[in-house]
């Protein structure tokens, strides 16, 4: 599934490290002469020309994603490895959420069908797939992006806390969009701002600066002390959401002061911390 | 994945202030009320890149360190600050690694130790990352050049990790991996100044990956009969 070997010199895919030994048009030159096509698909003359040609096409038409044909769909830009690795991530997530609604749906089809045919309906459903289910890994991406910054906040965190799924009441509490519903662009951006409006009401209240003051001063020794305090008293398991990194004024509940979450302990190596 | 070497790494080889640093990140160190800034993640995976940059035995161990923290950040605050530095820092060196290599064969040794112990603890969703197979490969790559095979510090790196990652490495990319042992076979058959160890070394990975990334048993017995079990 990876590209060529030669492919690691490209210049316009999504890497963008350098090989100590070629300079850049050096290697788009090795990489253009084993290629027949160009990026717009007309043929190729292996010589000078076209490698400017080539680096100047380079500099100017990057689009801001790309699809290989060796590659498993279209990626964007990532400048490192970091974003590679995020990028790939989520993609394997939005994979593994697509089956599972697919899943689902096919469940409720055939439970909805069973229903019918067994209380003497004589319609019957066609197709059990949904066929307007989003389905575009572009789309979903971008879609599920969305989706993390609205979860990735203290509001969220308190809100699903105080609310359980099942006492949702629609209309009332916030819900997540569907993002393998058929929306246009415009419809789906509007409920992501709706649904991140809604969740502001379970915002954090704001708090003094005086408790984060107290914890910079604690230095690790007493750190240390308190968590292994903690860990004897005994721990739920649904405690694993503790404090956000992404709200820096955020408030510390003083009830919160549990131990260290009984699997995080699990992950724990067999290094020596004697 | 190989099992590591049956002595565990003693933190102890740190100065204080690193040792008590890794512990709380280690023990999953996100306290409720200590949260973990994003300061200390990223001092924390710089304490790790930097160890492992000098250590050899340290950066055949410090994936699984590396594993263990990302693993705690996420399900504690579904954060990847730690991953995420820790990556531009690997990039970074490898950027440089020409020049680190001009400047130590020992640094740039341990930096590829270090590399392909990443990769190989550092999976998403058990899978190891896509954006590491080309990186790691250039590096293996310019272990079988001719000047790095005249060194036995390079070439006994390099067989190393063939052994720990190659069959992984292998299924990523296979032609990168062929053309790798072109450059191996080039290497055994013509070059004139290998030592007789590494000629050695040479010849059983070859052997090692013509029989699928393991070794016959009579081979072991060739290779391996004077070693202490």
């Amino acid at each position: 599934m990876m590209s060529s070997r030669h492919s690691s010199r490209h210049c316009d895919g999504g890497r963008t490290y350098e090989s100590p030994v070629s300079s850049r048009s050096k290697g788009s030159l090795r990489w253009s002469c084993s290629r027949k096509r160009g990026l717009d698909g007309s043929l190729r003359r292996c010589d000078g020309q076209e490698k400017a040609d080539q680096s100047q096409r380079c500099a100017e038409n990057r689009s801001s994603s790309f699809t290989t044909p060796e590659g498993d769909g279209p990626m964007s830009r990532c400048a490192d490895w970091a974003s590679e690795v995020e990028q790939e991530e989520m993609r394997m997530g939005v994979r593994q959420d697509v089956q599972r609604y697919r899943r689902r749906i096919l469940t409720a089809d055939f439970n909805e069908r069973e229903r019918k045919t067994s209380s003497g309906s004589s319609e019957c459903r066609d197709s059990p797939i949904p066929a307007d289910m989003e389905t575009d890994e572009a789309v979903l991406m971008r879609r599920q992006k969305q989706i993390n910054y609205g979860k990735n906040t203290l509001a969220y965190d308190r809100y699903i806390k105080e609310v359980p799924k099942h006492l949702r009441q629609p209309g009332v509490h916030p819900r997540t969009p569907n993002k393998f519903k058929k929306y246009s662009r415009r419809s789906w951006d509007q409920q992501i701002r709706l649904w991140k409006v809604k969740l502001h009401a379970w915002d954090p209240p704001v708090q003094e600066g005086n408790d984060l003051q107290a914890i910079d001063e604690m230095d690790l020794d007493d750190v240390m002390e308190i968590e292994l305090e903690a860990c004897d008293s005994a721990e739920s398991e649904e405690n694993t959401q503790c404090s956000k990194n992404t709200k820096d004024t955020a408030s510390i509940p003083a009830d919160s002061c549990t131990g260290t979450p009984s699997k995080v302990m699990k992950t724990e190596a067999n290094f020596d911390l004697s | 994945m190989e099992n590591s070497s049956k002595e565990d790494y003693r933190i102890q080889s740190f100065d204080i202030e690193t040792q008590k640093l890794l512990k709380t990140a280690l023990k999953g160190q996100l306290l409720q009320f200590h949260k973990p800034s994003a300061v200390d993640l990223e001092k924390v995976s710089n304490v790790i890149v930097d160890q492992s940059l000098k250590d050899q035995v340290f950066s055949k161990e410090s994936g699984r360190i590396c594993y263990t923290i990302v693993q705690a950040e996420a399900k504690q605050s579904n954060g990847n600050v730690f991953r995420r530095n820790l990556l531009n820092r690997m990039q970074k060196e490898f950027k440089a690694r020409e020049e680190t290599r001009s400047r130590s064969i020992q640094e740039w040794v341990c930096y590829v130790t270090f590399m392909c112990n990443i990769f190989d603890y550092l999976k998403v969703n058990n899978m190891p990352m896509m954006a590491l197979v080309h990186p790691v490969f250039d590096c293996l790559l310019r272990l079988a050049q001719p000047d790095a095979l005249q060194n036995e510090e390079e070439v006994d790196c390099l067989v190393l990790q063939l052994h720990r990652i190659g069959d992984q490495l292998e299924k990523m990319n296979e032609q990168r991996m062929d053309e790798l042992f072109f450059m191996l076979r080039d290497g055994f058959l013509l070059q004139q100044n290998l030592s007789s160890m590494a000629r050695l070394l040479l010849l059983e990975i070859l052997e090692f990956r013509a029989g699928g990334w393991r070794l016959s048993e009579t081979a072991h017995k060739y290779y391996y009969s004077e070693v202490a079990d």
